[in-house]
């Protein structure tokens, strides 16, 4: 009972909830080249994924083969993830002139796009409150 | 993170919308439709003979040393070049749209009063997964497998199937949706897709982009063509005469048609025409779903040659058109061209009916019409009763005056063509050989050893249907009626193909 009021007065104090201890282990897999930098952007449910409104996002290095990024002091609910292989390091996925990626991009749930990008429910996996790393990968597609 | 430009930049992902990929749905091997176009194509076939030309094949082809009837013309020495689709079917799956067949090229080498053949497969990727795995992997525009594998580019599905372009050292092989495919001339072997931004200021902007099977080739060497985007989005390209890239633009036509097959260039201009047709959407294949707009007129674009800019717009009547012979400029600025019109988009249709072994039921034909453009904004329409397609200039006269069209025909309502025909656009005498009932006729294509219209061949193939064997024709151009000067039988029978090119030794 003590332990359990501790927790609580540090939740107020620190304004988080326990129920945020939760991470994601998310693996961009197949990574074609050590050029440029990955960019990766975690979206929290279908409006914000809809709204292009990142819960996190992150920026790493390239290297070939598997990277595994961590999203950590996650909450309980849906997510999806999208990405791209910055090649050339301008700072933006680049396309041909009708708009089709000319660099390599993916979604979780390793998500194909066909017509259009995958939709959010192609996309969306859930972090249950039961499990602490919640694993998740997809492959490139150049 | 740059949030504002990575958001952006992941929104474009949006852009394989409009490349009319096909939306897939699951389960292996089988297609989604519940018609099984492999038994009525069987059944049809046993019925009319005439269809094997619709069979494909399964293997490569060679053969040297052709039995030539008739007398080879000493000065006539090269290749003839020919392309079309020729995997039709794998396992049970048979494709449902004649356009979504892998391209086979056909090299007939002509040199030292002999003639051979090779017939071989274009390999591109997606050729060699299926050729691996036994079957089909990926769907195509019409036929929706319903466990495909992604298609996240148009060049995922490109079969290289519609037309072959020597180029530098090279030969391209054409598929209007996606990128040039490039072969090794020698031995035919797939050397890549082209990549017509490498080396340039262009960059990787260019990659993927859709590289039209009717590139038009000036008698200087330049190459001009165009893609097209379903959004109405079309780029035009310049290069020189080895294939590398000098110009470019992306216009919007706000042509949201679905399909652009052809255009045209004179010294000038180039000529955007834009058919009477629209998407309508739903769940048919993607040809399927494209619609003749009889409210919507034929436009034509003309855009000047240096900036690629519109100057000019015409509205002619409705009408849907494949193929285009020629355009110039007259004295006074004027711009006569030509055209294959068809009154509606059932031609395209009975593309999809006959992999399933159907016949046209009604007329489905197009007429060569001779247009021209006045420059005060008049437009003059002189339409032929006659059937024509595939129609072909001399190379020589690409961009200007030419005297002489050259076309296929036939009766109506036929399998394909039975006929070839010279029409002088002058005074519109006609020059024509019926090869018989017994004939299916391919694209014929003209070409003068001395660049001269009075002194030309005609060459090109046609099935003989009670032998299932193809024939390589060569004919004086001017003097078609008298039959082929040279014929070549091959043992076996060739897939009835699209567009071909002669080369000169």
């Amino acid at each position: 009972m003590k332990h359990l009021l501790l927790m609580t007065l540090f939740a107020i104090a620190t304004g988080k909830s326990y129920a945020q201890n939760h991470s994601l282990e998310f693996s961009i897999n197949s990574v074609n080249s050590a050029k440029g930098k990955l960019y990766v952007q975690l979206f929290k449910g279908e409006d914000n994924f809809k709204k292009g409104a990142p819960h996190a996002a992150q920026i790493m290095p390239a290297s070939k083969g598997n990277t595994l990024l961590v999203f950590s002091n996650l909450t309980p609910g849906e997510y999806a993830v999208r990405f791209f292989h910055d090649e050339n390091n301008d700072g933006k996925m680049s396309t041909n002139l009708f708009g089709i990626p000319s660099e390599g991009y993916g979604f979780s749930n390793n998500a194909q796009p066909v017509m259009a990008p995958p939709s959010y429910q192609d996309s969306k996996f859930t972090i249950t409150a039961d499990t602490k790393v919640t694993q998740n990968s997809s492959d490139v597609i150049y | 993170m740059n949030r504002r430009q990575m958001l952006k930049s992941l929104a474009l992902c949006g852009g394989v919308a409009a490349t009319g990929l096909p939306k897939l749905v699951k389960a292996k091997s089988k297609t989604v439709s519940a018609v099984n176009y492999k038994a009525l194509f069987e059944k049809a076939l046993k019925d009319n003979p005439k269809l094997i030309g619709y069979s494909g094949v399964e293997h490569d082809l060679m053969s040297e040393n052709l039995v030539i009837e008739g007398r080879l013309p000493m000065d006539l020495r090269g290749h003839f070049y020919r392309n079309g689709p020729a995997r039709l079917e794998r396992g049970e799956i048979r494709y449902q749209h004649l356009f979504e067949g892998d391209g086979m090229v056909h090299d007939f080498t002509i040199a030292k009063g002999k003639i051979h053949h090779r017939g071989k497969f274009i390999q591109t990727n997606k050729y060699k997964a299926e050729q691996a795995a036994e079957e089909f992997l990926f769907s195509g525009p019409d036929t929706r497998l319903q466990n495909s594998l992604a298609i996240t580019k148009a060049d995922d599905i490109n079969v290289a199937n519609t037309s072959i372009l020597p180029v530098g050292g090279d030969l391209w092989a054409l598929w209007e949706a996606g990128s040039a495919t490039r072969l090794d001339r020698s031995s035919l072997n797939y050397r890549g897709q082209v990549k017509l931004g490498e080396q340039t200021a262009a960059g990787s902007s260019l990659a993927g982009m859709p590289f039209s099977a009717h590139p038009k080739v000036m008698p200087e060497g330049d190459i001009w063509n165009f893609g097209y985007n379903s959004t109405g989005h079309i780029i035009i390209y310049h290069l020189n005469s080895q294939g590398r890239l000098l110009n470019f633009k992306v216009v919007n036509t706000q042509f949201t048609g679905g399909m652009l097959h052809d255009f045209l260039v004179t010294q000038n201009h180039v000529l955007l025409i834009l058919p009477s047709i629209k998407q309508n959407g739903g769940n048919q294949g993607y040809f399927a779903q494209l619609g003749f707009a009889p409210e919507q007129p034929l436009e034509v674009l003309v855009l000047d040659k240096t900036h690629m800019a519109v100057q000019r717009r015409y509205e002619l009547d409705p009408a849907f058109v494949f193929h285009f012979g020629n355009a110039w400029e007259d004295n006074q600025g004027n711009i006569r061209m030509d055209a294959s019109l068809y009154p509606h988009l059932d031609v395209l249709h009975k593309l999809s009916d006959l992999m399933a072994g159907e016949l046209p039921k009604e007329e489905t034909n197009a007429q060569p019409t001779l247009i021209t453009l006045y420059k005060n904004g008049k437009v003059d329409t002189q339409a032929f009763k006659i059937v024509s397609e595939f129609p072909r200039v001399l190379p020589q006269t690409t961009g200007h005056k030419n005297q002489h069209l050259y076309f296929l025909s036939s009766g109506q309502n036929a399998v394909w063509h039975d006929t070839i025909c010279q029409l002088n656009v002058d005074n519109g005498k006609l020059n024509q050989f019926q090869f018989g009932d017994d004939f299916i006729v391919e694209e014929h294509v003209p070409f003068s050893p001395s660049g001269k219209e009075n002194k030309a061949y005609l060459i090109g193939t046609a099935l003989h249907v009670p032998t299932k064997r193809s024939c390589l024709n060569v004919f004086d151009a001017n003097a078609l009626q008298n039959g082929p000067v040279c014929r070549a039988w091959l043992p076996y029978y060739l897939p009835l193909g699209f567009h071909g090119h002669f080369q000169q030794a």
